[in-house]
């Protein structure tokens, strides 16, 4: 037998980096802000872009790729308030999304028309954080009827995001939830975390976020 | 959950190598999993040795080599040209 040993050292996401590249590239080369929505699921992404797309949609213009795993649930929400809806193929029981998917949901988005992408990614703070999707940034929404102690938990989620919407913020009154321990956590794994609190249900801090979101796309296209 | 795909990557790049090497089997393959990779290593190994059972990696090892950081790549492959014994 002839056995030899072949030195490779080739990172394992160097593929998937590779694409979440071209993904980066062609959404800049359209002038089109995206950003990755991660959260645990039940935090409330998907009403919380449906508030958005409510209140922007006509004002900017926006896309949604939506990754939800079992059902069309999301989809058929979102599809109430846009036409420019794509839904990631995603197989039963994956955990995340990677930069191919996006690529291909890119394929039938009009770019050039384009200000504004949602990705939302699927339900879970652990396996979406390693991959990258060629997003401006990530987003983890997360909500006062989980644990303030989440960031600690979960800190390479948030490590890579660099915004957190605080959301359910109207359930305050009647849920157990340290608002001020739940920063700080946050700020412990990541001090550059910038915070939004919102309800996507009352509305509360929903102004703040969408203008936000103005400054994102404030930027002229780059041809 | 998300060491399956990983596995998976893992098998594409394998498979890669072998085929560039023109080998005739795959023995074992080397991961550097880095202690801040975010991979749970049971599970990680376990889907590893799924993906190894079958063509054209099928019979190679898995062997898991400790890192620092987040490092997470296949750090060598170890085929067998399938010669005649020395």
């Amino acid at each position: 037998m002839a056995v030899r040993t072949i030195e490779v050292r080739e990172r394992v996401m160097a593929r998937n980096d590779l694409l979440a590249a071209e993904v980066r590239r062609r959404l800049a080369g359209a002038g089109v802000a995206a950003f990755n929505l991660v959260s645990s699921p039940g935090s409330g992404k998907t009403l919380l872009l449906e508030r958005t797309l409510e209140a922007l949609d006509g004002e900017l213009d926006i896309a949604v790729i939506t990754g939800d795993v079992q059902t069309q649930n999301d989809a058929d929400r979102l599809a109430r308030h846009t036409g420019r809806l794509v839904q990631a193929v995603v197989t039963g029981g994956a955990c995340h999304l990677d930069a191919s998917q996006v690529g291909a949901a890119l394929d039938s988005l009009d770019l050039a028309s384009l200000q504004l992408l949602f990705i939302e990614n699927v339900g879970n703070l652990v396996c979406p954080a390693g991959w990258d999707l060629g997003e401006a940034a990530k987003i983890v929404v997360f909500s006062v009827t989980e644990g303030e102690d989440k960031p600690l938990k979960y800190p390479k989620m948030f490590r890579v995001a660099s915004y957190a919407v605080l959301n359910k913020i109207d359930l305050l009154p009647h849920v157990r939830f340290d608002l001020e321990a739940a920063v700080a956590n946050a700020r412990a794994v990541n001090p550059a975390l910038r915070f939004f609190y919102t309800s996507a249900m009352t509305g509360e801090g929903l102004p703040e976020w969408f203008d936000f979101l103005r400054t994102q796309v404030a930027r002229e296209p780059v041809w | 959950m998300h060491e399956l795909s990983l596995a998976l990557e893992v098998g594409r790049i394998a498979a890669e190598v072998l085929e560039r090497e023109s080998a005739a089997s795959v023995r074992a393959i080397g991961v550097e999993v880095g202690e801040d990779a975010g991979v749970e290593l049971e599970n990680f190994r376990f889907c590893l040795e799924a993906v190894l059972s079958e063509a054209p990696l099928a019979g190679a090892k898995a062997v898991l080599l400790p890192a620092p950081g987040d490092s997470l790549r296949l750090a060598y492959v170890e085929v067998d040209d399938g010669g005649p014994d020395d």
